[in-house]
């Protein structure tokens, strides 16, 4: 049995612009329908071979951060349209056509972009299947190779040539499953934010420590970043891939993930005791220098998959815990 | 047009079409290098009128050539570039024009190519480098040795585009080149040369294209000019066709598959940098004297060409019974058209349509099918008749499902074949060590008896000591000498490292990779749902996009075949998609397309730079500029990703993949330049404005007194050339602010090469004739055009009875064939050991060769061009040449055709008849008061009943029996 909890956190904000799927495009449609003037100038910026779901969710990028550069004034071309357009098409190229760009554009455009949910084109071609697939052989990115160590480690991963597949060629397994190669590099501004936001906030409790209500202080801090937790609760006799010394049977384990990135799983007697734990888990990552997003290499109910965890910048030794969601 | 596969399908179908180069090269006489004196008769049995050079054909190679060590510095570059023209100069050996292009600004429309061209050539170069570093690294540790690295910047090859200061800079290196040469060497003295540098709009090709289509369009061309193109793309292949000049000739490198390269870390040859031992180089000759003789001949030339390729299609293309006449030159102009569905620069290739699989006779054959269905041809003059490409297209599209089935088949059936190869390559290399000598195994019930085995003891040693020592003693000589040269600094031990090395090798090796999964599965229904899906991220049901890519085809087939007849329609239109549509959805195509925006301007040399470089690439263009294509800030940063991807889009490799950039929105980019404009200095105003054509004559040559005359009055407006003074030939001459003149000097740009002191040639700007607006190219044989001889077997030759055919080998369909005397025979004789074996020889040793020569041809066998996976062509009416001497030759054989025009062997008269041949070349030329034979005055009647093909030229005899004087 298994449940999973949605722990939803909406400001207002969120609510009126980003509810889920269509809603948000009706959203979009009728306020343009309150404003036409803003219409007709809006599909003006469209771009002849946009699709139509390309150009929704730009058109969409475009009228969300308008407000960013005052000086634009709908009709009459300006630099800082040229250059909202110009940021509006980083993200698209980076969405739909795997592009990549220098880091502090990538960073703009991510919190730029913040809110507006696309479903990604069903193929994300990559840098690294071309590097895999060219004519030479394969100089992986730095992500790519730190992966490779990190497999190794995995004692479960016997097949290590399986493992290397997967870093020449990530997007074999990424189309099946698995995270896409280019996530860690996406969600790492917004856990840069958290990182921040969990410092200060350990600050004015003071400091981290046995004592404090570790799942609630998780829970705000997310939220004030805007986003949520999701806690997934699993009974322990149905974890498969348990250690063999492991005698206990009964209990509930939890784990939670943000924006779909693993952070922590603890184990307890109930639910509450299993979430604090893994809310706990997830502090400590937060205790170090800087938290990462890097895609490493799990069971998940009795088989490896690729998983986005999120880890502190020591090399960790430990072997991570089998996952209990996999939300690729 | 970027299809590689284009030109070995048409070679091995049409083999007749090739014919290989006679080179005369230039002697070495104590330590002096004589030139080939062009102005001798061209040993190819053919004059050519003019030469026209696709100069990025040339440039490429001559600055980072793939077969040899790369030139140290730009002054070298431009010396193998200057070399490379004297070489193709002395093989063409044109008598009235050369025209040099290098490729200017080119219209939006091959931008994208361009951009993807050079995004990946960035990427590459940042990725080999790395590589490189990690290599090193790994053989140094394992003690081997490489060369140290070169200090020397790695030449960006991205810089050969217009608006560089590298092109700028070639083009007045090439200013000098011509000057220089119009002074000093007698080939060139009556030669007309052209130069289109970059700062000319327009691709080098179709700059050529646009000069022939002009001359052609006036009344004082020549119609039976002979032209020769230089260049490698198939699509000067189309663009001679669709001149529709019967005499027109393509010259390029031989294409040679498999060439070895040398590695990029060590520099040797033989094997790649992934394999690289960084052992030290083995001696080549006794005393290490063949060391630079690269293994692999000079590239050689071959011509191609196209008066045969054209009767080859004239036998295919050839339709009866047609509800309306057949006009075979409209059909060679839709043959044209057709190609460009299988690949063009300009257009993304159908998906159903590829050239392996022979898409050009499918298309032919849907073509000969439908045309009763659309009556009439598909194309005229350049313009396309969309009804009927249509109906062509929805037969093509009828077959699309079953294509994608084939092609799955095949392959599939090609990974087995290949699977099955490899293993009974496995099986077949049998044991490791097989003991040798009385040991050696033996069939039993064999006849000979077993042998009682003699001193067991002794041979066991000797195998023992063979099998460990030789190897061993090998690898540890070669790390031992590695390891002196790195200074002994390694102390890892050699043998076990090397063995850790090799298995690790072996599982990154990237030939066990899995192929990436193919998520379209053409192969499986719903095909067309899921390309859409995956390729254009849109659903089933958007009928509207579809529509819009079918659209922007339609007008990219009218925009291609229009730039190839007509020129350049619009300098602004593009395809903005990706990927094509399939075959089956050209549906009501009839009213998508009317005409393109008129007036259209080409884009600005540096704009063009901002619009087709990586940031990487930056260094090229003024400061500010270069920071719009990285700063967070700028408005057009999203033209210039750091990395994209690449979709292999079902082909092998990543250079054949599609590469997935964002395309240049041009408002965009012209409004974010125009805050950078003022920055720029005024040689950059110079290098970003447009240019002209200069025109170069020698004093010599007619025009010069014409041109003096202009510089003398100052006459700055548009002068029309006198047609008679340069074989009519006409255009409009105006003032070059930097002029070269007569007996002034000419100031060398390179340092290692002279100054001229006084050079004889004279500079103006030329222009091309200028049409109307609505001026219509025709796509027609001109009036009074000869169409030369044809060479291929008529298909009733046997019904007819005659003699049998004799395969035309050159261009002269009566090349003299030499004939071996008695003498010759008794020489053969004394040279061969045994007369029996003599057939197998072929051309043998080579000191008899030149002496005599049986049944052989002059020009080179042709058996170099069958080399590594080239199969050899079918051999069904071509050049079946005959290799070797025959052996039932009589010793005095009695000249076999009786038809020729000149029976005598004589040096006299075969000199003599050379003299005429080429005086009459010159007397063609109305104007041609050349300086070479003058005196000898011929009579002009024979001329006019001559077609310029049907002249034959006497074989020239041995060069080095000329005179040099």
């Amino acid at each position: 049995m298994r449940y999973v909890v949605l722990l939803c956190v909406c400001d207002s904000y969120h609510i009126t612009v980003m509810a889920e799927g269509s809603n948000r495009q009706d959203v979009v449609s009728e306020y343009l329908q309150q404003n036409p003037h803003l219409a007709h100038w809006v599909e003006s910026l469209r771009e002849l071979s946009e699709t139509n779901k390309h150009w929704h969710a730009r058109r969409e990028f475009v009228l969300r951060n308008m407000e960013v550069f005052p000086t634009i004034q709908p009709g009459i071309p300006s630099s800082s349209l040229d250059r909202l357009l110009s940021l509006s098409k980083v993200w698209a190229n980076q969405t739909f056509l795997g592009c990549s760009y220098p880091q502090p554009v990538m960073d703009k455009v991510k919190e730029m972009a913040e809110g507006i949910g696309v479903n990604k084109s069903p193929v994300q071609m990559t840098k690294d299947e071309f590097v895999g697939k060219g004519k030479r052989p394969s100089v992986s990115a730095v992500d790519a190779e730190s992966c490779v160590k990190k497999h190794k480690t995995v004692p479960n991963d016997s097949d290590s040539k399986a493992g290397e597949q997967n870093t020449d060629c990530p997007n074999a397994a990424a189309v099946k499953s698995g995270p896409l190669p280019e996530a860690p590099a996406e969600h790492q501004p917004f856990f840069n934010r958290l990182y921040k936001t969990v410092a200060w906030k350990l600050v004015s409790a003071g400091g981290f420590g046995p004592n404090l209500d570790h799942f609630e202080i998780l829970r705000t801090c997310v939220e004030s970043c805007k986003a949520s937790l999701t806690c997934v609760f699993v009974p322990l006799k149905d974890i498969p891939d348990l250690p063999a010394g492991c005698t206990q049977r009964e209990g509930q384990v939890c784990e939670l993930r943000c924006h779909a990135v693993y952070v922590g799983t603890g184990y307890g007697r109930d639910e509450c005791a299993a979430r604090a734990m893994a809310s706990k888990e997830a502090l400590k990552t937060f205790q170090g220098r800087k938290v990462m997003v890097k895609i490493c290499r799990r069971r998940f109910q009795g088989r490896d998959v690729e998983d986005l965890v999120l880890l502190d910048e020591q090399p960790r030794s430990s072997i991570l815990p089998p996952a209990l969601s996999y939300p690729f | 047009m970027g299809v590689p596969a284009f030109f070995r399908w048409l070679s091995r179908k049409y083999p007749s079409i090739i014919v290989h180069c006679v080179e005369e090269k230039s002697k070495e006489c104590n330590g002096v290098r004589i030139p080939v004196d062009t102005t001798k008769p061209n040993p190819n049995e053919v004059e050519f009128d003019n030469l026209y050079l696709d100069m990025n054909g040339i440039i490429h190679p001559c600055t980072h050539p793939e077969d040899k060590p790369a030139p140290k510095n730009e002054d070298e570059m431009m010396v193998a570039i200057f070399e490379y023209i004297d070489r193709l100069f002395n093989i063409v050996r044109p008598r009235r024009v050369l025209y040099m292009a290098i490729d200017g600004v080119a219209p939006r429309a091959k931008m994208n190519q361009q951009r993807s061209r050079r995004f990946r050539a960035s990427k590459e170069g940042v990725e080999l480098a790395e590589e490189k570093k990690k290599m090193r690294e790994e053989v140094f540790q394992r003690g081997g040795y490489l060369p140290p690295d070169e200090i020397k910047e790695r030449f960006d090859s991205n810089c050969i585009t217009p608006g560089t200061e590298f092109m700028d800079n070639l083009a007045k290196c090439l200013r000098y080149y011509i000057a220089d040469r119009l002074s000093n060497d007698p080939g060139w003295r009556n030669v007309t040369v052209f130069l289109s540098d970059a700062s000319v709009p327009g691709e080098g090709e179709h700059k050529i294209m646009d000069f022939i289509r002009r001359q052609r369009g006036q009344p004082n061309h020549d119609p039976n000019t002979h032209h020769c193109l230089c260049g490698a793309d198939a699509d000067l292949i189309m663009l001679g066709l669709a001149t529709h000049e019967p005499n027109f000739t393509i010259i390029r490198e031989e294409f040679k598959p498999n060439k070895p390269r040398p590695c990029a870390l060590c520099g040797q040859i033989g094997h790649e940098i992934k394999e690289c031992q960084g052992v030290a180089r083995e001696k080549k000759g006794e005393h290490d004297e063949f060391a630079d003789t690269v293994p692999v001949s000079e590239q050689e030339f071959i011509f191609i060409r196209l008066c045969v390729l054209r009767e080859y299609l004239e036998r295919e293309l050839t339709m009866a019974s047609l509800p309306f006449p057949f006009n075979f030159e409209r059909s060679v102009d839709d043959w044209v058209f057709m190609c460009f569905f299988v690949g063009n620069d300009f257009l993304p290739h159908l998906p159903s349509l590829e050239i392996r699989e022979g898409a050009i006779d499918r298309l032919v054959g849907i073509y000969k099918d439908v045309v009763h269905k659309t009556g009439g041809y598909l194309t005229e003059h350049g313009f396309v008749n969309l009804e009927r490409v249509e109906l062509i297209m929805q037969a093509v599209g009828v077959a699309e499902d079953n294509i994608f089935k084939k092609r799955k088949e095949d392959e599939e059936n090609f990974k087995r074949r290949s699977k099955e190869k490899k293993k009974r390559m496995k099986a077949e290399r049998g044991p490791a060590f097989v003991t040798g000598g009385q040991f050696a195994p033996r069939a039993l019930g064999g006849r000979d008896r077993p042998m009682p085995v003699h001193n067991a003891r002794h041979t066991a040693y000797d195998m023992r000591m063979q099998g460990s020592n030789y190897q061993q003693n090998k690898d540890a000589a070669s790390s031992l000498k590695a390891m002196l040269r790195n200074g002994g600094k390694d102390p890892a031990g050699p043998s076990d490292s090397t063995d850790l090395h090799g298995l690790k090798r072996k599982a990154e090796d990237s030939d066990s990779e899995p192929e990436p999964e193919d998520n379209v599965r053409l192969w499986e229904a719903g095909w067309k749902q899921r390309y859409y899906k995956t390729k254009f991220d849109v659903d089933e049901t958007d009928d509207e996009f579809r529509k819009k890519v079918v659209k922007a085809y339609v007008e990219g087939l009218c925009w291609v075949l229009r730039y190839y007849y007509q020129g350049c329609a619009s300098w602004k239109w593009y395809f903005p998609f990706h990927y094509a549509p399939f075959a089956s959805d050209f549906k009501d195509i009839k009213d998508m397309f009317t005409d393109f925006e008129k007036g259209t301007k080409p884009f600005k040399p540096l704009e063009q730079l901002m619009g087709v470089f990586p940031a990487a690439s930056g260094n090229f263009l003024p400061p500010t500029w270069r920071e719009l294509m990285s700063d967070p800030d700028s408005p057009i940063i999203d033209f210039y990703p750091e990395d994209f991807a690449i979709d292999l889009n079902g082909k092998k490799f990543a250079w054949q993949g599609v590469a997935l950039l964002p395309f240049v929105d041009e408002r965009r980019l012209r409004a974010a330049l125009e805050k950078v404009y003022p920055d720029l200095t005024a040689d950059e105003v110079r290098r970003n404005s447009l240019g002209s054509d200069v025109v170069f004559v020698s004093k010599s040559h007619p025009l010069c007194d014409f041109i003096k005359e202009l510089y003398r009055s100052e006459s700055y407006e548009g002068t029309g050339i006198p047609p008679e003074l340069c074989f009519g030939i006409q255009g409009a001459l105006s003032l070059e602010e930097d002029p070269i003149l007569p007996d002034k000097p000419v100031e060398s740009p390179i340092p290692m090469l002279r100054d001229i002191p006084c050079s004889s040639a004279v500079l103006i700007k030329f222009k091309d004739p200028q049409y109307e607006d609505n001026y219509v190219f025709k796509a027609v044989i001109l009036p009074g055009a000869k169409i030369p001889q044809k060479v291929l077997k008529p298909g009733d030759w046997e019904r007819s009875n005659r003699q049998p055919w004799r395969p035309q080998l050159g261009f002269n369909h009566n090349r003299q064939q030499m004939h071996l005397d008695q003498s010759a025979f008794r020489t053969l004789g004394h040279h061969v050991s045994s007369p029996q074996q003599g057939g197998q020889h072929g051309p043998r040793p080579p000191r008899v060769a030149p002496t005599m020569g049986g049944q052989y041809s002059n020009a080179p066998p042709p058996s170099t061009y069958h080399q590594g996976n080239y199969r050899p062509p079918l051999r069904d009416h071509q050049h079946s040449r005959q290799q070797g001497f025959p052996r039932n030759i009589p010793p005095s054989h009695p000249p076999q055709y009786p038809q020729l025009v000149h029976g005598a062997h004589g040096w006299d008269r075969a000199m003599q008849t050379q003299v005429s041949a080429y005086q009459q070349n010159i007397q063609r030329g109305r104007g041609g008061a050349g300086g070479f034979q003058q005196h000898v005055q011929r009579p002009d009647d024979r001329r006019p009943q001559e077609g310029y093909n049907s002249r034959s030229y006497g074989l020239p005899p041995p060069a080095r029996r000329y005179n040099w004087n």
